[in-house]
């Protein structure tokens, strides 16, 4: 039995129009057609802002001005330098060059930037490169790598192509902390906190292990409006009544019914795009503190180029943009919250609101390696026990982190401060 | 010395050890630590606009704010429309 293929006009047998060719696509000229129509066919496809770097597909990101591919981030710097001739250049900052600081209060639907895609499940982590320099086929392990070196002809690759396993972000915002600041900043955070720390933690503690990694997030331009509704009290009269031992205040009050609706703009508002980084359950790790380290100068963040990594960690990107929603809506409306709090100021006994309302007219996502210096200590323990992480900020510095505690020392402490105060207290009483 | 003044002085011990804990333990764990981005994240919002309408009085209570105050509590969510 043969099978049934769609076939002729309209079918997937068609031979494709040619992009950007004026006729093919609409057999009508949409000009003739009503306004509506016409406005939703000639609509600009959602996914408009293409990041990627073309001229670095190959894998070889060659000096611009000597050709060698000895490309290494000047540390400290934005800049790119040439390991050859010493040439320092630095790559473009999106922010410029795709207008994303612009516009937001105009955005409406979904932008999804090219390196912020959809994660196609099924593509690998490992890509292997034909080395254009000797032809060797050279992998590159994207989980935590982006670049590697030939071993025959010592030429540096680096991924480059915007491959659909989220590996390759939009952009990448270089080290500014070198490593010896970053490891003086971590032993100062711990430095403040010996007394109650877990002893194995001290004895092991060694900062110069602190590793520089290439964290996903995305970053989101939105534009949106939120309702808030409940209702708020105002204080009218405070008196007290009875005497001596029965004293006791009572208030008055007149209750509200409060509405407010604020219209908002978020420019770069930074989200994990990683599973397991995006979880901040503190019960189960310390991903919290890396969160604390926010916020990035993301505006400086420069176009992508693999280069930038050469010597780093990095991790990939696992979440899309339809997963990350919930959580961007949720961290809208805490800021819508935010914004009408100076609003209702007046309802000096509190306001309780009880709904909340969200409209997202628009947003625009752009994946991102942000910087960050991670020190981690894993304390053993039920459950596999707790990873304790401390995070220096690589560009700002901001350090925060989670040191395991030595829990019969700290008991003792607290039952001791407690005891005496007791001791105090009886004194007092018996007097 | 009234009852609950004795009350109050008699559990200033057990309060003090707790909260003595809590304190160092929020200071070397951090678990109360996370990004701002209600502040710290560029925002421009249009003037705030809204209603108040009143809608009763409260009389004679001792509590010294509305229940369920959540003014402040912007990460804690409540029915969504």
């Amino acid at each position: 039995m043969s099978t049934q293929r769609p076939s002729g006009p309209g079918s997937p047998q068609d031979v494709p129009p040619v992009p950007g060719a004026s006729s093919g696509e609409f057999s009508i000229d949409p000009a003739t057609l009503p306004g509506p129509i016409r406005d939703e066919l000639q609509a600009p496809d959602p996914a408009a802002i293409d990041t990627e770097s073309k001229e670095l597909r190959d894998g070889l990101n060659h000096c611009p001005k000597c050709g060698a591919t000895e490309i290494r981030h000047r540390a400290g710097s934005d800049k790119l330098i040439c390991l050859f001739c010493r040439y320092e250049w630095t790559a473009a900052r999106v922010e410029e060059e795709f207008g994303l600081g612009k516009g937001i209060d105009q955005l409406k639907g979904t932008q999804i930037a090219s390196g912020a895609q959809g994660i196609n499940a099924d593509t690998a982590s490992l890509r292997s490169f034909k080395c254009t320099g000797c032809g060797a086929e050279v992998v590159v392990n994207t989980e935590n790598a982006m670049t590697a070196r030939c071993h025959w002809c010592r030429h540096v690759l680096g991924v480059n192509e915007q491959i659909d396993n989220g590996a390759v972000p939009d952009a990448v915002l270089p080290f500014h902390i070198k490593k010896d600041e970053a490891v003086a900043r971590i032993r100062q955070f711990v430095g403040k906190r010996q007394m109650f720390a877990l002893k194995a933690f001290k004895e092991e503690f060694t900062p110069e292990n602190v590793l520089g990694v290439y964290l996903p997030y995305m970053v989101v331009d939105a534009n949106a409006s939120a309702d808030v509704a409940g209702f708020g009290e105002v204080e009218t009269r405070r008196y007290t009544r009875g005497e001596g031992k029965d004293q006791k205040t009572y208030y008055d009050a007149d209750v509200y019914q409060v509405q407010r609706h604020v219209d908002f703009t978020v420019d770069d508002l930074t989200i994990e795009s990683s599973a397991r980084r995006g979880n901040l359950d503190t019960r189960a790790n310390t991903n919290n503190v890396i969160n604390g380290i926010l916020p990035f100068d993301t505006k400086n963040a420069v176009k992508w180029n693999a280069s930038y990594l050469a010597g780093y960690s990095s991790e990939k990107r696992d979440r899309d943009v339809e997963h990350l929603q919930p959580r961007l809506e949720d961290q809208l409306l805490s800021i819508a919250r935010a914004q009408v709090h100076s609003s209702v100021r007046r309802y000096d006994r509190g306001v309780r609101w009880e709904q909340e309302h969200l409209d997202v007219h628009g947003t625009r996502w752009v994946a991102m390696y942000l910087p960050v210096w991670l020190y981690s200590y894993h304390q053993p323990g039920s459950d596999g026990g707790m990873l304790h992480y401390i995070a220096v900020n690589g560009r700002t510095g901001k350090t925060m982190g989670s040191v395991p505690v030595q829990q019969w020392k700290l008991i003792t402490a607290a039952l001791t401060v407690g005891t005496i105060v007791e001791g105090l207290a009886l004194w007092f009483i018996g007097r | 010395m009234d009852d609950d003044s004795l009350l109050f002085l008699l559990a200033l011990g057990p309060a003090s050890a707790a909260g003595l804990y809590w304190m160092l333990y929020r200071y070397y764990r951090n678990t109360d630590k996370s990004h701002a981005f209600e502040r710290e994240t560029a925002i421009t919002a249009q003037p705030v606009s809204g209603k108040d309408a009143k809608a009763g009085e409260v009389r004679g209570t001792q509590a010294t704010a509305i229940s369920g105050n959540n003014v402040g509590d912007y990460r804690r969510r409540v029915k969504r429309l």
